[in-house]
């Protein structure tokens, strides 16, 4: 595992640029990145960060620090108004709209409402991501039994989302994410609708996947989850990037 | 491989779509036919003036009255020869018949028998009198003109009447039933630009949910628009087919009826029908493609 290989996170220094492009398996690179929303509102500030492949994050900071914006800028539904962002290889910056869906199928999401479509069932909500990216019948019939046998559902394909649980409706939403075998899997709040002990299960199938080489990045409010898991800690305050440590806590310890 | 999944998928979701709305889609559908039965019926009307037209302008061009009979008064057999060979000569010109005054009057009598009516000449018979003349067609209306002038500097002829006042009554008429008509289906057009918009503007609201998690997975526009492009392409197309449709079914009713308002076969068969249904056709999906491009632009920004 590369959490204890990766470079030291960036900090606002000006070795930042030279590492960005020095780290070839870097998956997500911010450089002196920023945006500020068209009413004036900055919500992030010069964060500079570096995920190699592999690594798992938390990403932490009480409501409105940015981690919505974040997780935005990641998947290109903002642009940075300052400094450079790259995700799985591309400037987003330099991104022609026409190659977005190219970067989206890159990166897997899921919220903490799960975002299921309730008149499809489990097999065909994963299958429609497949779809609609032009997938043909006999490639959707071989990866969503794969992908729904990995988050353990495969007894499940006929029923409908609201005839699951809460932990089984997000386990759709993960193989629905991992559809396009991405380089990253960004979980927004994936737990925040979850009791404690589904909340677990959810957290080690996404260890699994991390395991099988997807980096995962995690925004949470879970404080008990972080703080067990010592992962890596990027902490948000206000736009700013106040902490980012390896095997942290999600308070700071010192 | 990929574009016909692309298409079929699209396809798919459009017929899925039109009828998950099916009183919308229906209803614009109604409006659509309604539009493409006023433009048959404007089609049918004005082709109806124009063979009439046509058909005025390829008879008697030019008809030139003369002084009298030959043989009678002022003209003589030669010189009535002279004329008509000398109206064979001029450019434009077709066929040169001499008409007696006889001939003339057996015409108008023909004329009130159609009619249904007797002319009555009263006791003497005389009370009508009617000029020899020569009737000359042209080979192109054009030429009427010149040919008239020409004519009437001969002694021999008193009187020139052209076709030239029906056929300029006739082209104003066709003009003003073309326009009221084009601005009555432009307003009807404008009718089905709005219904479809909106149905469209409805089902991509139905949709929503799906529109973001496709834009998460990373569809790409193309599959993400032409659903929704070609479900307005359909309202286009189904009611492209009632109005075809419902054409074929009156058209040989309706055959007599238009001989008897414009006197001669509007236009013949099939070929008449098969262009008009091209017509229907195109703008049927023509209006179906422009109002959902225009939904789809408005409410299906990125």
């Amino acid at each position: 595992m590369s959490v204890t290989a990766r470079p030291m996170a960036a900090t606002n220094d000006a070795g930042g640029r030279a590492r960005l492009s020095a780290v070839a398996d870097t998956v997500i690179g911010m450089v002196d990145a920023g945006v500020t929303y068209p009413n004036g509102k900055v919500a992030l500030s010069e964060v500079n960060v570096t995920i190699p492949r592999g690594d798992f994050v938390f990403l932490v900071g009480a409501s409105g620090a940015g981690k919505t914006t974040f997780i935005r800028l990641l998947i290109r539904e903002v642009l940075p108004t300052s400094g450079r962002v790259t995700v799985a290889g591309r400037d987003l910056l330099r991104l022609r709209r026409r190659d977005v869906p190219g970067l989206r199928r890159r990166i897997g999401i899921v919220f903490q409402d799960f975002r299921l479509l309730p008149a499809k069932t489990v097999f065909e909500n994963v299958a429609f991501a497949l779809e609609v990216t032009g997938a043909g019948r006999s490639e959707i019939r071989h990866r969503v039994p794969m992908l729904l046998n990995l988050v353990g559902l495969h007894q499940h394909v006929d029923h409908l989302p609201t005839q699951l649980s809460g932990g089984e409706q997000q386990r759709v939403a993960i193989a629905r994410a991992l559809v396009h075998d991405p380089a990253i899997l960004i979980a927004d709040e994936p737990t925040g609708n979850l009791d404690p002990v589904t909340s677990w299960e959810i957290i080690q199938l996404l260890i699994q996947i991390n395991a099988l080489g997807t980096t995962v990045l995690m925004a949470t409010h879970n404080q008990e989850i972080v703080n067990a898991m010592r992962r890596r800690v990027l902490a948000l305050e206000g736009g700013m990037l106040v902490r980012d440590e390896p095997e942290a806590a999600y308070e700071r310890e010192y | 491989m990929r574009f016909l999944r692309f298409i079929g998928f699209s396809a798919v979701r459009a017929w899925q779509g039109f009828w998950r709305n099916a009183m919308m889609s229906l209803a614009t559908t109604a409006t659509v036919v309604l539009m493409l039965v006023l433009l048959s019926g404007l089609f049918i009307v004005i082709s109806g003036l124009n063979s009439g037209l046509e058909f005025i302008e390829s008879k008697v061009g030019v008809t030139a009255e003369l002084v009298g009979e030959p043989e009678q008064a002022d003209l003589t057999q030669p010189q009535l020869d002279a004329l008509m060979g000398y109206a064979r000569s001029l450019p434009g010109v077709q066929t040169v018949t001499y008409v007696s005054p006889e001939m003339a009057m057996a015409r108008l009598q023909e004329v009130y028998a159609q009619r249904g009516q007797k002319l009555d000449l009263g006791e003497s018979g005389a009370s009508i009198k009617l000029y020899a003349s020569i009737e000359v067609t042209v080979s192109d209306p054009s030429y009427s003109q010149s040919i008239a002038n020409a004519l009437s500097d001969r002694s021999e002829v008193v009187q020139i009447t052209t076709k030239q006042a029906a056929v300029d009554k006739l082209i104003g008429i066709i003009n003003v039933i073309r326009t009221v008509g084009l601005v009555a289906i432009a307003l009807v057009a404008l009718t089905v630009l709005f219904m479809i918009v909106n149905t469209i503007r409805i089902a991509v609201y139905a949709r929503a949910s799906e529109i973001e998690i496709m834009r998460l997975v990373g569809a790409s526009d193309s599959f993400i628009r032409w659903p929704f492009i070609l479900e307005g392409i359909l309202c286009g197309l189904l009611g492209a087919l009632v109005a075809i449709g419902m054409v074929a079914i009156v058209w040989d009713p309706i055959q007599p009826v238009l001989f008897n308002v414009f006197q001669m076969p509007v236009a013949v068969g099939a070929r008449f029908l098969a262009t008009l249904s091209a017509l229907l056709l195109a703008v049927g999906l023509g209006v179906g493609a422009v109002g959902s491009w225009i939904s789809v632009r408005s409410y299906l920004t990125a």
